[in-house]
């Protein structure tokens, strides 16, 4: 199982803010950055830019719905535009450029771009995904009221603690404790303001705050050998069968899901000139591994196994993680309450392959 | 398009070819005088428009869109043009409530000896279309 | 375990003893809070697991299709209005499917209740109703809320809450209908704004759309094989998410389904993104009605709406 192991640079001299000052904090990062923090404006909580004013998120922010990946890789967004003149097509690549800060994001979201970052540097370098990571910092937020839904404690993720980040936030009541984890927040850190020495005592409240988050965290799931039951129940159709049987096959699950990132590439042209487009793409779609000859995953079973063993077998296989963070979107936003622990739970003990 | 001539609306014609094709064929070789604002695709029957085709007109920026078939009761394939009636009555109204000005989606009978009414029903059609303006609701800001 | 559901149980046991179907389609309980989940089973030990509550919120004919009849199915009104739908469209067979009728007072819509007590689902102890009052027990408060406060706005509007066409009809038909005008409160609000201004709503609100196509997969009404949306050879629209495609794309999907969609109100309930789905189909629903006369599901016998026609009908919109 994957692990990172916690670098602390500030040792004993941690700062903390008052949540009342924190508007002050944006503002002076804003100078640099485009800030993004949790916001409902939208009508559905996401990470959208910071309006310069609102605090308020502090006091209804447990998770955004759409989650921060969409920052890194969003839902939509240009490669390349083309432009066509008598010497022939003339390509502009499109590079993102934007300097960011992610304000608030939890610690199993922050983990999710760990993991995905792997599949992204793997043998082909995305230099779209890799670029927007490098001009991200991350500040992370512990959470203080997880949902019904979370099961993050299970993945080996503590839902007030993050190495995933590079800075992280513990809230303390009227403050937020601040922890340095990277270089990278080592010199946001140096940008701030309105920041004060932490005690000790702080240490302490920030130690109980945590504890209490990883109480609440009340759904487990028992991951002890999942890949090798999933690998040897792969041909069970009856058991897949019975699984999907109830799903609707829409993408909510991947979409919402910080460790998808399936896309789909698509090429617009008008009168000669245009663009090169990816966009979020889901297993899930009964078109997703259609080809001219066949659709090996025509059946919904074989999409629903697909999506289960590609997050708790396959990707463990290849990158030594589960790709799953346990953020519980996926259970919270499923039209139909399918639920993946309880899927994983179910599996069939069968003789190894 | 010219910044100094006057705007012209772009409207997309659908027309059956056994009644309003004929027509507006007709129009033509009759020498008819009517606006060229209506660009024309010759569809077999009236009752071929999906609801889908008037929206991706006005998606891709056309002005307005023009459905034209048999009159009730002479559709060559019997029944087709019913079933445009039906679907441009309830398309039209749709559209009017989420906020599409009701003029850009426009019906009309044309027989095939109707090379007159032709000619009247694009002149008004444009005439109606130009007083409400282009088509601007799918641009970006 | 009230009494409908201890009917229910045994009347879909014996079902599948008896082998008058293969399967039976239901709620059991979810594995969150206030939450139901779709049951699809062969076999008659799962038949204990059913439940009827206030939260059996999804519209199950949409299963109808990929089950090999006949089927044994759950049915609210709204439910069977959809079974009735597809059966005039000729999407199944009226013998292969067993309508097991509840009579529905509603559905309770979480939203609703999240909105009034200010906190999210998880957070809230209980809920319960007794007839036409609804408590939610929160913060170690009883708070009280009429009916019409809570319920799914669909729910508000329903004319048939009683399935109309079943083949078992497990208690009384005699649920009150809800106030139609209070669930279209949002359309009247958008119908009393000039056009431009609605325009700028409805894009507003599709800037937001992620293109999930939940509220495609979640409606009986869309059972195409391949929609409009999956044709690349044209491709009709973009699979882009930029807020006209998604406006395109819902639109089109609305008119697609007029006289099919029974404002179940499962769309905007799937909708992760909280667009008012309901306030574009059951404005369909109203176009539908006031035209042709005509309500969805209410008439298996009767053509569907889109390929009928009077030969004298109003054509006033054509020169």
């Amino acid at each position: 199982m994957y692990r990172r192991k916690r670098k602390i640079l500030s040792g004993d001299n941690m700062k903390k803010i008052k949540k009342k000052d924190i508007g002050k904090l944006l503002s002076k990062w804003q100078a640099d950055f485009t800030v993004f923090t949790p916001s409902r404006a939208t009508g559905v909580a996401r990470m959208e830019e910071w309006d310069g004013k609102d605090t308020d998120f502090l006091t209804w922010y447990r998770n955004t719905v759409i989650p921060p990946k969409n920052n890194i890789l969003p839902n939509m967004e240009a490669m390349f535009r083309f432009q066509k003149d008598e010497a022939g097509y003339q390509l502009e690549p499109v590079t993102p450029e934007q300097k960011q800060i992610i304000f608030g994001i939890r610690p199993c979201d922050a983990r999710a771009l760990t993991i995905i970052d792997m599949v992204f540097k793997d043998t082909y370098e995305d230099r779209y995904y890799l670029t927007r990571r490098q001009n991200t910092v991350l500040v992370g937020l512990g959470c203080t009221n997880p949902y019904e839904s979370c099961f993050c404690t299970s993945l080996g993720i503590h839902p007030a603690q993050s190495a995933d980040v590079d800075l992280m936030l513990t809230d303390i009541g009227n403050e937020l404790l601040i922890e340095e984890i990277t270089d990278k927040g080592k010199e946001l850190l140096g940008k701030s303001s309105g920041l004060t020495d932490a005690s000790s005592n702080d240490e302490d409240s920030a130690k109980q705050s945590r504890e209490t988050a990883y109480q609440k965290v009340t759904r487990k799931l028992d991951t002890t050998g999942i890949a090798d039951k999933l690998q040897a129940s792969f041909e069970d159709k009856d058991f897949w069968e019975k699984v999907a049987a109830k799903c609707i096959t829409c993408g909510i699950c991947t979409f919402l899901c910080p460790t998808c990132y399936c896309f789909d590439i698509n090429d617009e042209i008008s009168k000669g000139s245009g663009a090169r487009f990816r966009n979020w793409d889901s297993c899930s779609f009964s078109l997703y591994t259609k080809m001219p000859a066949e659709n090996p995953r025509e059946e919904k079973w074989q999409r629903v196994r697909q999506k289960v063993c590609h997050k708790y077998e396959f990707y463990p296989r290849l990158f030594d993680t589960i790709a799953c963070t346990g953020c519980g979107r996926c259970i919270r936003f499923c039209p139909v309450n399918w639920d993946i622990t309880q899927t994983l739970e179910s599996v069939p003990e069968h003789s190894a392959v | 398009m010219s910044q100094d001539a006057e705007w012209e609306p772009k409207i997309l014609g659908f027309l059956c070819r056994w009644c309003s094709y004929a027509g507006a064929d007709l129009a033509g070789t009759s020498r008819k005088k009517y606006p060229p604002n209506v660009r024309i695709i010759k569809i077999p029957c009236s009752g071929r428009v999906d609801p889908l085709l008037i929206l991706k007109a006005l998606r891709m920026g056309f002005d307005g869109v023009l459905v034209s078939g048999c009159h009730p009761g002479d559709c060559h394939y019997q029944t087709g043009n019913y079933r445009a009636r039906r679907r441009i009555a309830i398309t039209k109204k749709f559209l009017e409530y989420i906020g599409v000005e009701p003029q850009r989606v426009q019906a009309s009978w044309v027989s095939a000896s109707e090379g007159d009414k032709w000619s009247q029903v694009v002149a008004d059609v444009t005439r109606e279309i130009k007083e409400i303006g282009p088509n601007n609701l799918f641009a970006d800001e | 375990m009230n009494d409908i559901e201890s009917k229910l149980r045994t009347e879909a046991r014996n079902l599948l003893e008896q082998g008058k179907v293969n399967a039976i389609i239901g709620f059991a309980p979810g594995s969150l809070k206030f939450t139901t989940t779709p049951l699809i089973t062969g076999d008659k030990e799962d038949t204990d697991r059913l439940v009827i509550n206030p939260f059996i919120a999804n519209n199950l004919s949409v299963f109808l299709h990929e089950i090999e009849g006949p089927v044994g199915i759950v049915a609210k009104g709204c439910d069977a209005r959809s079974i009735v739908s597809l059966i005039q469209d000729n999407q199944l067979a009226r013998e292969d499917v067993f309508i097991l009728g509840i009579p529905c007072p509603g559905v309770i819509d979480l939203r609703k209740v999240e909105k009034l007590v200010g906190r999210d689902r998880d957070e809230i102890d209980d809920i319960t109703r007794d007839n036409d009052r609804v408590t939610v027990a929160v913060g170690g408060e009883n708070k009280e809320f009429s009916i019409t406060e809570v319920l799914r706005d669909d729910c508000l509007s329903c004319e048939s809450p009683a399935p109309k066409e079943y083949d078992l009809l497990l208690g009384e038909d005699n649920v009150v209908v809800g106030d139609r005008e209070l669930s279209r409160s949002h359309i009247r609000e958008l119908e009393s704004l000039p056009p431009a201004e609605r325009w700028e709503f409805w894009k507003n609100e599709f800037s937001r759309c992620i293109r999930c196509y939940a509220c495609r997969q979640v409606c009986p009404a869309c059972f195409c094989e391949r929609c409009f949306v999956e044709e690349s050879e044209p491709q009709w629209i973009s699979p882009l998410p930029r807020w006209q495609d998604n406006l395109v794309f819902q639109a089109t999907r609305v008119i697609h389904v007029a006289g099919r969609c029974v404002d179940c109100g499962e769309c905007e309930r799937a909708c992760p993104v909280n667009i008012p789905l309901r306030s574009l189909t059951g404005k369909m629903d109203e176009i539908v009605e006031e035209l042709f006369g005509y309500k969805a599901g209410t008439d298996k016998d009767a053509p569907p709406l889109m390929t009928a026609y009077v030969p004298e009908e109003a054509e006033d919109f054509i020169r």
